[in-house]
């Protein structure tokens, strides 16, 4: 049985194009809008990955500072960052001097730096940078107040707290819009198929008159539901492609302070998705045409 | 090789197309079909090649009951019955040698044999010289032939050819007829509808059946 269909391989393939070739206009049609909706796809997901790396990297950089009382010495920074550290949602501890705090200003006031100037001393107290989890700022702000040698607690409740709904916002209406692009994608590729194989419904049932196995009748069609997803999924690929790298760009230079995924990860991840959508609704897309030509 | 006790065909649409058939072929027995435009040929074919089941009585096809719920058994029992559609059913956009082949690829065959089969059933219909053309560019007549090479390369055991002496002129018709004929032998059976009756030579057929309004009648035998 397989035997029969591995020495009929080339025949298979040869079919595949016959039956491109034999409705050439409309499969070319196919092909484009194919290419088009998957392009769609792609840049709704590349979309729904920018603004998952934004939300991923505001949490990232959810902060607090801890400035502690001056007197306690070398041992007590040290033994108070390891109790911070035993609180629940902390994910980072790290001493900001008083020189690199200076310098972070400096950063900050840009070509205004030179104010800094009038100062005889350093004006900046050292203090303890923490990166926080912020599903649990609350515990953490908490867990704090009871620790000894604090003098200080600066958090921006606030803005860490809208940063986590905006945060989860853009996760939700992403992810719903993407299943709806994907959902309509299968819905318009499996249509788009099934009208080509309605096309060559005469000839599928002739060979079920003359005793060809579904299987037999089947993989042609299946070759060509392939060619036609994966040819859409290649030049929506290359468009993709293209069109993130010249996005990135220009995106980065107009909003710097928005962090961008990489160009090359991002494609990276379109390319990935791409071959699987191609792949899975090329397979499904022609199975379900397949068996809605059974016969009259 | 096939038999038949009561059989009854109609259509969804109420049409009684068969009534109270009762018939037995033996292997390798010449029948012919004859009765005017309506009154039920084809549809006896369709029954012998499963495109329709009877709707009451029984109907045997070389040891195969013909019924719905032997659909798949149907779809083998077909790769040992040779059909030549009224309207011919060819592969389009093909050469006449890829119709031929594309019949009976999917039989568990080498390929070497799939191909000689496929050349030596258009020789026997006269076409070789036509193998690689086009089968949108025959006529009409060819187009016929091409259907018999088709039905006839995979070695059937039954050929049904359905209305084959259709539109074409006397001196062909015949010939078409002998060429079906010549392919029964004492394992092949072969049943050819036809309104040709004139054309009819009673030394070569078994069997000469007539249709009226879906009901059979046994008109001569050879
Ligand atoms: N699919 C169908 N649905 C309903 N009625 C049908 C169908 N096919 C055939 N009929 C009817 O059944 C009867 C027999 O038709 P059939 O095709 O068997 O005739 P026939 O003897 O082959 O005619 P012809 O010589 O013109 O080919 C006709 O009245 C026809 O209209
Ligand atoms: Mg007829």
């Amino acid at each position: 049985m397989m035997k029969n269909y591995r020495a009929n391989a080339a025949y298979f393939i040869k079919e595949a194009v016959t039956i491109f070739r034999f409705n050439l206009f409309s499969n070319i049609l196919s092909l484009f809008s194919i290419a088009l909706i998957f392009f769609i796809f792609a840049m709704m997901f590349s979309g729904w990955q920018i603004s998952n790396h934004a939300a991923e990297a505001l949490q990232g950089e959810a902060e607090i500072n801890v400035y502690y009382n001056q007197n306690i010495g070398t041992q007590g920074i040290f033994q108070l960052s390891e109790k911070i550290k035993g609180i629940n949602g902390i994910k980072k501890v790290r001493l900001v001097d008083e020189k690199e705090a200076y310098s972070r200003m400096e950063k900050i006031l840009g070509e205004e730096s030179s104010v800094l100037k009038i100062f005889d001393e350093n004006p900046f107290n050292p203090y303890l940078e923490i990166k926080i989890d912020l599903e649990q700022t609350d515990l953490v702000l908490n867990g704090l107040k009871v620790l000894p040698g604090i003098e200080h607690v600066r958090n921006n409740k606030e803005v860490l707290d809208r940063v986590h709904s905006i945060a989860g916002t853009i996760r939700i209406f992403g992810s719903l819009v993407l299943f709806a692009v994907g959902l309509s994608t299968l819905v318009i590729v499996s249509h788009m198929l099934r009208q080509g194989i309605e096309h060559n419904r005469e000839q599928i049932n002739t060979l079920r008159l003359l005793g060809a196995s579904e299987v037999f009748i089947g993989i042609p069609y299946l070759l060509e539901g392939l060619l036609l997803t994966m040819g859409g999924g290649i030049l929506s690929g290359l468009a993709s492609e293209w069109v993130v790298r010249k996005m990135t760009v220009q995106l980065a230079s107009v909003l710097p302070f928005m962090p961008f995924p990489q160009a090359g990860v991002l494609c990276q991840q379109i390319l990935f998705a791409l071959s699987a959508l191609s792949i899975f609704l090329g397979i499904a897309g022609s199975m379900l045409a397949l068996s809605s030509a059974k016969p009259d | 090789m096939i038999e038949a006790k009561g059989v009854a065909l109609r259509y969804p649409d109420q049409t009684l197309a068969l009534k109270n058939i009762d018939l037995e072929i033996q292997p390798g027995e010449l029948i012919f079909i004859t009765g005017p435009s309506g009154s039920g040929k084809t549809s006896l074919l369709k029954l012998f090649l499963g495109m329709e089941y009877p709707t009451s009585g029984y109907l045997e096809v070389m040891g195969q009951l013909m019924n719905p719920t032997q659909a798949k058994a149907i779809r083998k029992l077909r790769r040992r019955i040779g059909p030549v559609f009224q309207e011919f059913k060819l592969f389009p956009g093909r050469t006449v040698f890829e119709n031929v082949l594309l019949g009976h690829r999917f039989l568990h065959m080498p390929k070497t044999d799939l191909k000689e089969n496929s050349m030596n059933a258009l020789e026997k219909v006269g076409l070789a010289h036509k193998a690689f053309s086009l089968v949108e560019n025959l006529s009409w007549g060819e187009h016929q032939r091409v259907a018999i090479a088709r039905a006839v390369a995979r070695k059937p055991l039954l050929i049904l050819a359905d209305e084959p002496t259709g539109n074409l002129d006397k001196e062909n018709a015949l010939k078409i007829l002998n060429l079906l004929a010549s392919f029964k032998d004492n394992k092949t059976s072969v049943i050819i509808t036809t309104h040709a009756t004139h054309l009819l030579d009673c030394e070569k057929y078994d069997k000469l059946i007539a249709i009226h309004h879906g009901v059979l009648q046994l008109e001569r035998i050879g």
